[in-house]
């Protein structure tokens, strides 16, 4: 068992900013943990999942991060503490509970983890779940580091209980993933009795019903809620100042973005020149903690990721505060001091003090950063976003591919959230026309399905992990049965959550803690719905073909096609090759007409190369993961395969 | 003949609705597949030259270049084309009667082809349901199984194609006069391989006025019967003017007025009634039921219906003049409609070096034939 969930308090640590995170949920003596996987946050909880085999914890991978926010607030209504993460995307799954809970309130210490993606390095948006925590009129709070980021979960789940409300911890990526040195803290021997108090009079937070009405009245009393928030803010640890009684340019900075700011000062050596102000309450702004530092300088720099909500309501306290400090001069990502999208790094930052103090900034030297890209682009190999050697998914849209082509009516498909994404590129043939959230590919279906009275005439289809069936793909069927929307749904079920790292599904015979546990069916699921639902092996590249090209000649109703087959990757498959594969050189017609490489320009799976010299084909055997595909969409027969001993 | 490669077949043959499905590209690559009488692209192909493009009867069709090669003479529009001589002709005693829709020529040719060695198999076409499926056969037995009319727009030569993958060497090929064009064109080298062999030993071209697309046909009779119950279809010669089918219920007839708008564009700019480019070409007798009008093209095609009819296979008589006249006429229609067509939607003749054709004729040929 890793040491960080052992380890004694004043134990140093090297930990991961997940790590820290999952560590601090147990310092605060969380009790229940629940979330849906997604990247960056996915650790928090898998390594909570590791802890409940040695603390007193219930864990679980829920079905979407609605659900797994609703777990949670039971918790919390029965008086434990409680956790959620989920990544950026995910705050918008949980928002409609999100904002009735944040009026009903809580009990047991309660917080949200959301973690954020600028410049998304794993996702398809810069969500900004930061928004949400001022929307829903939550306290938000920021780690800006990785101590913080285990510490500020205790001290977050203490603000939860003493205010009865849900407090957001926000993390990024570049904290969630990068790591650093912890000092740990005890974690308490705690035997919390569960007890839903619910029979008192309806209006008492601590026995009464737990909604979220009378509104105006809730609504009040939140508020409330949020000026005690605001009174521990203006005493809070996590905000610090360093620099100098007076600086030319007061930086105002959060989360990662502190790191940044240090760095950029330090390599500019205007440690006398600049004070760093920075903030772990982020929301609601202490009003006096800011005055304070206002006070020092006429300059201020705001330094944050993604949208410039700290900017503005720095700007809104500042011109509050105008008559007794004077008009402040700001610089951000308003006046593009700092780039609006994307990450920010200490070069960024860098470049935005410099020109506010009329300074040089050096990067790299010239010359390094000549050669560096020089070498980046002549050095490094072509590589291309692709599905991996053995993926189901390239074999899945070969034969989706194959079957809208030769349908000839232009079909189409919806994609949405998962590896199988990549097929709007062409590892994936290009085959998906839409992509957006988790589920929304069956969603966009059904509504086109419905176009045929304004002469839609085109298929439709709709593709949809398995993970993703149980997220929010089961709804959007729902809907498409119901309203009698001509689609078919294809579900690529590769046995896990695969793209976050194989978290099990209620697909799966296993929980969270790897633990048996009933599984769901996916076909039987879609045809008590009321689907035809057909299943296919998508490494049968003909069975799937014609099953599909069948399915689509179905004139009403939805259909289902299930391709199953396990993820390459799976740490179920222990790398294990099928079939030892060969291209028999004589036989492979390489860029002649009758093939015009086919297998490596076409299917282009990383193990089948080209050998320029010998102008044939060639299997990469320490890629090739053996599913044996590529042997059938050989016409010649050139590649072939046996079965592996 | 000018060659170019998938991607400008796709534009200039798939993207202007001129595709036949006559299956020429299919089997040769992954990249051209047909469903249902429909060929699609599936993947693009980067080549600047293919047999796709070489192959097909709606690209780059040069008659001059086909009539020099396989006539020795350049090509004059004659309506139907050159021959030798004009037969009437039916089965012979060595073949079970009544097995066929006409005369049963086809079918005993092919027949004794295949028996003496003339060929080791033949791409035919077969249907599953209703829909017309190429079938390369290596038996006589097999032969028969694909007699018939389809009435429909064919990939046959797919069946061909994978004959040849196979190393089938004697093959023989039945198809309407869009099939045999393309295959003339394979076997005239277009890419001027050196390692080439004609893997053609007998083409027989079947008359046709005009293909129905099949997607299009199977959606109208479904609206009309249950499809499954249809065991044959014929149309009858003029003045008919119907589709009949027959089913386990006894005939239906579709007046052809229903019928005409699912010709394919296509087949409104072919030129060819008779399959000119064929050994013989057979379609039906006007006026005389159970048998056929033979067109003996080549040596090779009279040496083969020679002894056919010494052997018993075929009965073969003297075309009467009326009827010959009749055929010429109708001959002469077609080409001088479809050259019309081809002129108006711009795919004759392009002058512009970016632009490509769907046919190439001589200028004087194209004013005698439009005159």
């Amino acid at each position: 068992m890793s040491n960080f969930i052992e380890g004694k308090a004043g134990t140093r640590l090297l930990l991961m900013g997940n790590e820290a995170i999952a560590r601090g949920a147990l310092e605060a003596g969380v009790s229940v943990a629940a979330a849906y996987p997604g990247t960056p946050s996915s650790e928090i909880l898998e390594n909570l999942a590791r802890a409940s085999k040695h603390w007193n914890l219930y864990v679980e991978w829920s079905s979407n991060e609605k659900v797994a926010m609703e777990v949670a607030a039971a918790a919390s209504f029965a008086g434990l503490r409680s956790m959620t993460s989920m990544k950026q995307c995910g705050v918008n799954v949980t928002a409609d509970f999100l904002l009735h809970l944040s009026l009903s309130g809580t009990r047991g210490g309660m917080v949200m983890v959301p973690c954020d993606d600028p410049g998304a390095v794993a996702s398809i948006n810069e969500g900004e779940s930061r928004q949400f925590a001022r929307s829903v009129e939550i306290p938000c709070l920021e780690p800006g580091d990785f101590q913080e980021a285990k510490d500020m979960i205790k001290w977050a789940i203490e603000l939860s209980e003493e205010i009865q409300n849900l407090v957001m911890v926000r993390s990024v990526t570049r904290l969630s993933h990068a790591s650093g040195t912890v000092v740990l803290g005890e974690i308490p021997e705690m035997r919390p009795q569960a007890v839903f108090k619910c029979d008192g009079f309806v209006l008492d937070p601590k026995e009464g019903i737990m909604v979220p009405a009378p509104v105006g009245f809730k609504h009040d009393l939140q508020h409330k809620k949020l000026e005690k928030a605001v009174l521990r803010f203006e005493e809070c640890p996590f905000n610090t100042y360093r620099g100098p009684e007076k600086p030319e340019l007061l930086i105002v900075t959060s989360s990662i973005c502190h790191l940044y700011s240090r760095e950029a000062v330090h390599r500019l050596g205007a440690e006398d020149r600049v004070g760093l102000l920075r903030l772990g309450t982020t929301w609601p702004l202490p009003p006096k903690l800011v005055e304070k530092h206002l006070r020092r300088v006429d300059k201020i720099l705001v330094v944050e990721e993604v949208l410039p909500l700290m900017e503005q309501d720095l700007k809104v306290l500042a011109m509050e505060l105008a008559p007794q400090i004077g008009v402040k001069r700001f610089y951000g990502k308003r006046d593009g001091s700092l780039p609006m999208v994307g990450e920010l790094n200490p070069d960024l930052v860098g470049q935005a003090i410099a020109k506010i103090l009329g300074m040089e900034y050096k990067t790299a030297p010239q010359e390094y950063v000549d050669r560096a890209r020089q070498l980046a682009f002549f050095g490094a190999p072509a590589r291309e976003l692709t599905f991996c050697p053995g993926c189901p998914h390239r074999a899945s849209f070969w034969a989706i591919k194959n079957a809208l082509e030769l349908d000839n009516r232009h079909g189409f498909v919806c994609g949405d959230i998962g590896c199988y994404g990549l097929a709007v590129l062409p590892c994936g043939f290009q085959t998906l026309k839409t992509m957006h959230a988790m589920g929304s590919g069956t969603g966009l279906a059904s509504g086109f399905g419905k176009l045929g009275r304004f002469g839609l005439d085109q298929p439709v289809l709709s593709t949809c992990g398995d993970s993703t069936f149980f997220h929010t793909g089961m709804p959007a069927l729902v809907n498409a049965i119901h309203n009698q929307s001509n689609i078919t749904m294809v579900i690529l079920d590769n046995s896990g959550t695969a793209m976050t790292g194989f978290q099990p599904h209620p697909g799966l015979k296993v929980d969270a803690v790897g633990n048996e546990t009933p599984s769901i069916d996916i076909p039987a699921v879609c045809r008590a719905m009321g689907a035809r639902v057909e299943v296919c092996d998508p490494f049968d590249l003909e069975q799937t073909e014609s099953t599909l090209l069948k399915l689509l000649e179905v004139k009403e109703g939805v259909k289902v096609l299930v391709l199953r087959q396990i993820c390459a990757q799976s740490p179920e498959k222990k790398a294990k090759k099928e079939y030892e594969m060969r291209v028999n050189e004589a036989a492979c017609l390489g860029q002649n007409c009758g093939c015009n490489r086919l297998c490596t320009r076409i299917f282009r799976c990383p193990a089948l190369v080209w050998d320029q010299a010998k102008g044939t084909a060639r299997v990469d055997e320490a890629l090739c993961a053996g599913c044996g595909v590529c042997a059938s969409i050989c016409s010649l027969g050139a590649i072939e395969r046996k079965e592996a001993v | 003949m000018k060659v170019f490669g998938p991607k400008e077949l796709h534009e200039d043959v798939q993207k202007k609705d001129l595709c036949i499905g006559c299956g020429a590209c299919v089997e040769l690559c992954r990249y051209f597949r047909n469903y249902k009488g429909k060929t699609a692209m599936i993947f693009p192909c980067t080549l600047p030259q293919g047999r796709c493009y070489a192959h097909c009867p709606k690209a780059e069709v040069d008659f001059d270049f086909l009539a020099s090669k396989y006539w020795g003479e350049p090509y004059e529009g004659r309506p139907l084309g050159k021959y030798l001589e004009v037969r009437a002709a039916k089965a012979g005693d060595r073949m079970d009667q009544g097995t066929f829709q006409g005369g049963g020529t086809v079918s005993a040719l092919l027949t004794l082809a295949m028996e003496t060695g003339l060929i080791e198999a033949a791409a035919l076409t077969d249907r599953e349901g209703l829909v017309p499926i190429p079938r390369l056969v290596t038996g006589p037995e097999e032969v028969v199984k694909c007699a018939s009319s389809k009435y429909m727009a064919s990939p046959t030569l797919a069946g061909f194609n994978l004959g040849v993958r196979k190393g089938y060497g004697r093959i023989a090929v039945v198809g309407t006069p869009c099939q045999v064009t393309a295959v003339a064109q394979m076997r005239a080298n277009p890419l001027e391989k050196e390692d080439f062999n004609d893997p053609v030993a007998l083409v027989i071209g079947l008359f046709c006025n005009w293909g129905l697309d099949t997607r299009k046909l199977i959606a109208l009779l479904t609206e009309k019967m249950d499809i499954s119950t249809i065991q044959g279809m014929d149309i009858p010669p003029p003045p008919a003017e119907v589709l009949i089918l027959e089913t386990a219920n006894g005939e239906v007839k579709i007046p052809l007025e229903e019928i005409r708008p699912l010709v394919p564009n296509s087949c409104h700019i072919c030129p060819d009634m008779t399959s000119e480019w064929a050994d013989i070409s057979v379609g039906m007798f006007e006026g005389r039921p159970g048998w056929n009008t033979l067109i003996i093209r080549t040596s090779a095609g009279l040496k083969l219906v020679d002894q056919a009819c010494q052997s018993g296979f075929l009965i073969t008589e003297k075309m009467p003049e009326p009827n010959l006249d009749h055929l010429i006429e109708a001959a002469s229609n077609k080409k001088k409609k479809a050259l019309l067509k081809a002129q108006k939607d711009g795919v004759l003749n392009t002058k512009q070096e970016d632009q490509r054709s769907a046919i190439r004729m001589r200028a004087e040929v194209i004013e005698r034939i439009t005159a």
